[in-house]
């Protein structure tokens, strides 16, 4: 499917931009799409079998939120590009390997304490993220500015959580711990280092380097859990490989999530 | 247009108070007047007195549709996952999040007439309780997510937009929310539908495969034709229709719009009678229907199992919530 050549904001800010920034400005909104759009699938996979119905309810709209906010990142993107593909081709039609969410979101669904970790951890850390984008891209900066407020309830909502199942007695804290311990060894790789990020930086579309989003959220974090005697997430050496090779999860998801697309391959839907 | 989700008032405490059933009278006088009202088209709340007979059948009527929701979210749900498109993965989603709402709104109304939550959701995995026999089915393909969302939820809601004048208030209630947003649905599946006939061939033959299955469930789904004069629940005023006139209703609202997507109905016999004013269509195979509802349709132990064992899964959450006090604000 191709888009429709309708002038937009974006599609005339996306025409100024030369082709080192553009390279640079695509690869950091398909990282922050592809986390979105992984997560989320994650997430809706609670739709209807969430531990009580009020939480189904809860989780089912932030899994529509975090897919809404892929999906408008896709868009944002697809104009960038402006190569003849739609937000749903990007989206779908890839190969496993060339999906670029961070290792956090390559996690198995796994029970609640792991969707609460998983969760916890990179909504905090996409909060730290989003706060490093600036001005450089107006269409990003408009965006950003409304998927911070719809974050902010995800935070509540999820910190909750934390906070319940730390303080739940020692089956809940023990899979709360057990949980944090293998999501946080890879949750840093959120903020693996772009290739793009010094050009990012100098056009002004980030505001700092991803490694000083890590360092803002590391303080997000110790705020949180260090009073509830919580290990924080360990430092880690940033490579290439924290967007890359992803997990038998991720392919079976991948698997699964194209199946229907695949079946009529170019066809509507 | 009136807002969709407005309700009518509830009756204030001191008038509620002053209604004959609710006076301390002997049984059979407050019996006399609970029914006179109640058939006469009158309203009852959750905190009026209410004969046996009454509450039970509500609760039962409830308690099998709250149950009905909640397994109805299973078919579906497996295709979540593989939605073609973000906006049908969306859709799908805000679909399958609203049939668990509508189940713990269903609930909240059958709790009120005294059987705790927890215990409705023991009985259905014990398989003690029914849900509708359209979610004991298997959802084979894409095809199945958009004749589920426009033909079962149209079948569906032409018997809850009965339900909004309940006797029952709580109920009736309720079910204007739930009328409401089911009508989403049936436009999301008719798009679904409506895309697929106009695609490519073997997206054509998945449509019309997906009806050519769920037709006969579709015909039973609304139940036998049964005697007017003896079905309790219309006595009560808790329904307003019989299973016959909810079928005939689908039919005539549903069958033009199918035959105008170039889809065609499985059954030779399905036809407008003028003279009697009524469709004619091949007998539903109701031996099918008793057989599925109590357990033994294609795919109802699977979804009970998945159900018993997703409840064992969560339950060290719930124990979680419910011992420890609230989190501090």
């Amino acid at each position: 499917m191709t888009l429709s050549k309708v002038p937009s904001a974006a599609r005339e800010a996306a025409a100024k931009l030369d082709a080192p920034r553009r390279d640079a400005l695509a690869e950091l909104l398909l990282t922050m799409a592809d986390d979105e759009f992984v997560g989320g699938f994650m997430d809706s996979e609670w739709t209807g079998i969430a531990p009580i119905l009020e939480e189904d309810v809860a989780m089912s709209s932030i899994a529509q939120d975090e897919l809404g906010h892929a999906k408008a990142l896709y868009e944002l993107l697809a104009e960038v590009l402006d190569d003849g593909r739609d937000a749903d081709a990007i989206a779908y039609d890839r190969e496993p390997e060339a999906y670029r969410h961070a290792r956090l979101l390559d996690l198995p669904r796994g029970d609640w304490a792991d969707t609460i970790a998983r969760r916890f951890l990179y909504e905090l850390a996409d909060e730290a993220r989003l706060a490093s984008i600036g001005t450089g891209y107006g269409p990003l900066a408009d965006l950003v500015a409304k998927l911070r407020r719809e974050e902010r309830y995800h935070r509540m909502h999820v910190v909750a959580w934390v906070e319940r199942l730390a303080n739940g007695g020692r089956i809940a804290r023990g899979r709360l711990e057990a949980a944090l311990a293998v999501a946080a060894a890879v949750a840093p790789t959120v903020f693996t280092r772009l290739d793009g990020e010094p050009e990012l930086l100098r056009a002004g579309i980030l505001s700092r380097p991803l490694a000083a989003a890590d360092a803002a959220w590391r303080v997000d974090l110790t705020r949180i859990l260090v009073p509830l005697e919580l290990a924080l997430p360990p430092t880690i050496e940033h490579g290439p490989e924290g967007r890359a090779g992803h997990s038998d999860a991720f392919r079976w998801l991948w698997r699964e999530f194209t199946s229907v697309r695949r079946s009529e391959v170019g066809a509507a839907w | 247009m009136t807002d969709p989700l407005a309700l009518d008032p509830v009756l204030p405490v001191r008038e509620r108070s002053e209604r004959p059933w609710n006076l301390d009278l002997p049984h059979d006088e407050r019996f006399a007047h609970f029914e006179a009202h109640v058939t006469a088209g009158g309203k009852i709340e959750a905190t009026d007195w209410m004969p046996d007979e009454y509450r039970t059948a509500v609760l039962r009527f409830v308690e099998m549709h709250a149950n009905s929701e909640l397994m109805g979210v299973l078919p579906e749900r497996e295709w979540i996952m593989r939605a073609p498109t973000l906006r049908r993965k969306l859709a799908l989603t805000a679909k399958v999040q609203d049939e668990v709402g509508h189940a713990q709104l269903l609930y909240r109304v059958a709790e009120d007439l005294g059987k705790p939550r927890e215990a409705m959701l023991e009985d259905l995995l014990a398989g003690k309780t029914k849900f509708h026999n359209v979610f004991h089915y298997p959802t084979r393909s894409w095809g199945d997510i958009g004749i589920i969302a426009w033909l079962v939820d149209a079948a569906a809601i032409v018997a809850q937009q009965a339900l909004r004048d309940s006797s029952y208030a709580p109920y009736a209630r309720t079910m204007q929310k739930i009328c409401w947003e089911e009508s989403v649905h049936i436009m999301h599946g008719r798009d679904v539908v409506v895309t697929l006939v106009s695609g490519t061939a073997s997206q054509r033959a998945l449509v019309q495969e997906a009806l050519d299955r769920w037709w006969g469930p579709l015909m039973q789904m609304h139940g036998p034709r049964s005697d007017r004069s003896k079905d309790r629940d219309l006595h009560w005023r808790i329904k307003a229709k019989t299973s016959e006139e909810l079928r005939q209703e689908f039919l005539t609202i549903y069958v033009p719009r199918i035959r105008e997507l170039g889809l065609l109905i499985p059954d030779p016999d399905l036809r407008f009678d003028e003279t009697a004013g009524e469709w004619r269509y091949t007998e539903p195979d109701w031996d099918e229907l008793r057989s599925v509802v109590t357990g033994h349709g294609p795919k109802s132990q699977d979804r009970l199992e998945f159900r018993r064992l997703n409840r064992d899964e969560t339950r060290w959450v719930r124990d979680t919530i419910l011992a420890a006090p609230a989190v501090a604000a």
